[in-house]
């Protein structure tokens, strides 16, 4: 069974993928219901036209997009499910399990040099580029006039907390607590970040500690912005603003604000190894919450890659939802299997039975919206990832202050505390 | 599935990323123009990580491996969405991010500097390139080029790649002519695609002034043999069904007008450039000029000297501070010139559409996004490169008069870069102050579409050929005179 036979995730309403039925729960997310229809094949990629399904499951990446009632280019994991609903995968010719394109992978398996492709004769460049120009592009253009979007004029609060994960609820607690009028937001349907999870690592704060943060916010005044993310920060005279957008209300704002906590977390990165972008590679965290929230079970067996707590704490829970779940130990050198991953080979010459991956290896902090704010960075010559280096107190830039794990790994005590801070320093700024 | 994914937005391989580092692009900004990583629809947060740790293993420096320039929106942005904000109140300030990319700490660039070059052209970007490439072309390699970025840093690489014939004065109809002919044979002599495509070009006059204007220039181009024809609104529907046709008079329309992709142009003069002998340094700055005797003897720069013969100042937005250093006054002035790119979609827009008046201009690249921009009017002089939302809102509600059904298009990143202004419109060439300190400068945003023309031009009149009427008509000294005439196609 690839959903929990759990009555609070039985299906309500019907989608279609590329025409056929798929059952699916009202306002959950339409890669949630794909993937508990075993159906995480959703279109090919640019070039070489691979399979491609929802990696990251938090609407980071880009491989689940797909067309939905006439709209293209728009993200399964980030749009919710409603009865009669019509995605559609795309970047395929005769549908994306049997991808005709696909040949183009199949056919350049070092790969395409599109720099030097065809340069050999005038006749063959101008055939080259003609193909090029069919072939490009993901969706189709909209076949549908947009809704109209809302804006207001700008809006003033008194500090304004971007992520609802264990900092910046740490953040808008030490705030709200204080009396200040604040917004919370937060990219996710619902407050609370990796804690949604509901891992319970060693000291991590409880879940419903996010909604005691909400009640605190509004009561002192404020609000709380869920599935609105902050697109750019500009800093301005008085007080930095930011535009904000709520996708599914079509709402865009401008905020402003003397104060500023960025608890933006993190963004999942994909494994490296050959067959890495395979549809049935998942980020950890993100099936975790499809998991607790729509009861999704990503695949029969599912392996779970990296080290440490949080990793094996994965692995554990997917067991305790009755899947069969192993880590993988040592070097993954290839992942198998045609148009979803099968197996994965390891250095040793092993091999992991699999239908999911869980890739629970470190992510990269999510340092955009520091950055446009000149915040320090420094690097992890590790991992490749750059975070956030604040100064004392928190601070990256006159006003704006960081905490979590986009200054780096921290666990979710740490980064609650680290936001407490944070949200104190800017009661005294 | 053999391949392993770097980018998969772009399916950019590890691969790909060896072949770039070998080819010598070893910083991550010239990487991700080299492989594509990062362009795509999920805005470098899946790939960045991982094309460092690549570079760090490959041997690249962590001085090298600076993290490439973060732009908004953050997120896939709707053009309805930012259509639906007012851009009276958003300031025109320096925009986001408040460091330039330029002034990131620049890679030592092996291999050592020469202490003598015959020619230093300061200024890598398609002007210094091309004129480089064509001079080694002429016999004369003891070609040195300076670029105080890496290769493609400035408006060569920040520009929309639109080429195209229909101008206002014979002079530059005839140099963009044989741009035209130079960029279509571009890939096939100098072995790297530059995506050139005739996807025509679609003025849209919005007043009867305008339609009097390209009507007038429609006649002069077809005098000089352009097949430019002036088209009604419905006329102009069938070439782009998505125009809101109540918004213009008429529209002038040349089906031989292109676009090309501008980063190869630049690799291209490069590599063959340096295979004729030229030698490129990127990331060199250059730091004043030694004169004796009325000329220039030598170029100083945060490198080390070098004595040189001549000098050309190619650097664009960038010529009045170059020319400065040798005590040269220029009247250049750069201004800021902001762009955007969209979703890639299949292909639905055939040409460039640009509209006289406010300046707003679209195509669709190779690649399927939406490439845009529009000046504005209010856009004081200087070399900023920031990103503004108010350039977003304005951009977005004049596509959204010009082409309504573009609304649901997103926004993937912007960008900015500077035009090379002069008080004619027109460029400066030939020497300046020294009779051996050559401009090639002053090409108000049409500089990289001329460029291939005249950069052979240049290369032949330096060489001692009988001179283009160009070197005659665009020196410095004209603006002396009392009477200059203004080219008035100029957009963006």
């Amino acid at each position: 069974m690839p959903r929990l036979a759990d009555p609070r995730f039985a299906p309500d309403c019907v989608i279609r993928l590329d025409g056929r039925l798929v059952p699916a729960r009202t306002g959950e997310s339409v890669a949630s219901a794909l993937l508990a229809a075993d159906r995480p094949l959703l279109g090919r990629s640019s070039k070489y036209h691979r399979p491609r399904g929802p990696f990251c499951l938090s609407a980071s990446c880009a491989c689940c997009f797909v067309r939905i009632d006439g709209v293209p280019n728009l993200r399964a994991c980030e749009s919710t499910c409603r009865d009669g609903q019509v995605v559609e995968t795309q970047n395929t010719l005769g549908g994306a399990a049997h991808d005709l394109l696909g040949a183009i992978d199949l056919l350049a398996p070092r790969g395409i040099d599109h720099h030097h492709l065809a340069t050999f004769s005038r006749a063959a460049n101008r055939l080259a580029v003609r193909t090029s120009r069919r072939l490009a592009g993901l969706g189709r253009f909209s076949d549908r006039s947009p809704d109209p979007w809302q804006a207001g004029p700008e809006e003033w609060f008194e500090a304004v907390v971007v992520g609802g994960g264990p900092a910046g609820l740490g953040a808008a607690a030490a705030l709200a607590g204080a009396g200040r009028r604040i917004l919370l937001c937060d990219r996710g349907e619902k407050l609370g970040g990796r804690l949604r999870c509901r891992l319970e690592l060693g000291g991590d704060p409880p879940l419903a500690w996010a909604g005691e943060v909400a009640e605190s916010v509004k009561g002192a005044g404020g609000e709380v912005a869920p599935r609105t993310v902050a697109v750019g920060l500009w800093p301005r005279e008085g007080g930095p603003m930011a535009a904000l957008v709520e996708h599914r209300e079509g709402r865009i704002r401008l905020v402003r604000s003397r104060r500023w906590v960025l608890a933006c977390g993190t963004w999942a990165q994909p494994p490296l190894f050959p067959g890495n972008d395979l549809p049935g590679i998942h980020a950890a965290r993100g099936l975790l919450v499809a998991l607790a929230e729509d009861g999704v079970l990503p695949g029969e067996r599912v392996a779970v890659l990296g080290e440490g707590a949080e990793a094996e704490a994965t692995r554990d829970r997917f067991r305790a939802a009755g899947v069969e779940a192993s880590s993988v130990r040592g070097e993954v050198v290839r992942a198998r299997g045609r148009r979803r991953l099968a197996a994965l080979d390891l250095a040793d010459g092993s091999w992991v039975r699999c239908d999911a991956l869980a890739v629970a290896t470190p992510r990269m902090p999510a340092a955009e919206l520091a950055r446009e704010v000149s915040a320090r960075l420094a690097l992890d010559p590790e991992t490749g990832a750059f975070r956030v280096e604040p100064g004392p107190g928190g601070a990256v830039a006159p006003g704006v202050f960081a905490a979590g794990e986009v200054a780096g790994p921290c666990g979710g005590a740490e980064a609650a505390a680290a936001g407490r801070r944070c949200g104190e320093a800017a009661l005294d700024g | 599935m053999a391949k392993t994914i770097a980018c998969s937005c772009e399916d950019v391989t590890a691969e790909d990323i060896r072949r770039a580092f070998q080819r010598g692009y070893r910083d991550l900004e010239s990487v991700k123009r080299y492989t594509g990583l990062g362009t795509g629809p999920c805005q470098g947060k899946s790939c960045l990580a991982v094309a460092t740790r690549e570079l760090l293993r490959l041997g690249a420096t962590a001085g090298e491996v600076a993290p490439f320039t973060v732009r908004p929106p953050l997120h896939p942005l709707p053009l309805g969405a930012l259509a639906a904000l007012d851009p009276e109140p958003l300031p025109l300030d320096e925009g986001v991010p408040r460091e330039s990319d330029l002034a990131k700490g620049a890679p030592p660039a092996p291999p050592p500097l020469p202490t003598r070059a015959r020619v230093v052209i300061v200024g890598g970007g398609i002007m210094g390139l091309g004129l480089a490439y064509h001079l080694c072309r002429r016999g004369e390699s003891d070609v040195l080029v300076l670029e105080r970025g890496y290769l493609a840093a400035g408006a060569s690489g920040r520009n929309g790649g639109g080429v195209r014939a229909q101008w206002s004065t014979p002079t530059l109809v005839r140099l963009a002519r044989r741009s035209l002919e130079i960029c279509q044979r571009f890939a096939a002599e100098m072995g790297i695609n530059v995506w050139f495509r005739r996807s025509g070009y679609l003025f849209l006059a919005p007043t009867p002034e305008h339609r009097r204007r390209i009507e007038r220039a429609a006649e002069l181009q077809n005098q000089l043999g352009l097949r430019t024809r002036i088209l009604s609104p419905a006329e102009a529907l069938r070439i782009v069904p998505q125009l809101d046709a109540t918004r213009f008079e008429a529209a002038s329309w040349n089906p031989d007008d292109a676009v090309v992709f501008p980063w190869p142009f630049l690799w291209g003069y490069a590599a063959r450039a340096e295979r004729l002998g030229a030698r490129i340094h990127p990331f060199t700055r250059v730091t004043g000029f030694e004169s004796s005797s009325g000329r220039i003897v030598a170029v100083g720069t945060d490198r080390g000297r070098i004595a040189c013969d001549t000098v050309v100042n190619a650097s664009g937005a960038w010529s009045r501070q170059v020319a400065a250093l040798a005590g040269v006054s220029l009247p250049n002035k750069p201004v800021r010139h902001e762009i955007l790119a969209t979703e890639p979609l299949k292909p639905w827009l055939e040409p460039l559409v640009s509209v006289l008046g406010n300046g707003l201009y679209f195509s669709q690249t190779l690649r399927g996004e939406l490439v845009g921009g529009m000046g504005d009017p209010e856009e004081p002089e200087g070399l900023e490169s920031g990103s503004t939302l108010r350039f977003l809102v304005r951009f977005a509600r004049a596509m959204n008069e010009c082409a309504p059904a573009t609304a649901g298009l997103k926004v993937l990143r912007q960008w900015s870069g500077c035009y090379d202004v002069t008080p004619d419109n027109n460029p400066i060439l030939g020497a300046a102050g020294f009779p051996n300190f050559l401009q090639l400068s002053g090409f108000v945003g049409h500089g990289f579409m001329m460029a291939p023309a005249v950069t052979e031009a240049m290369a032949a009149w330096m060489a001692g050929d009988k001179p283009d009427e160009i070197f005659e008509r665009f020196t410095l000294q004209r603006f002396a005179r009392t009477e200059v005439t203004r080219e008035d196609f100029i957009i963006g």
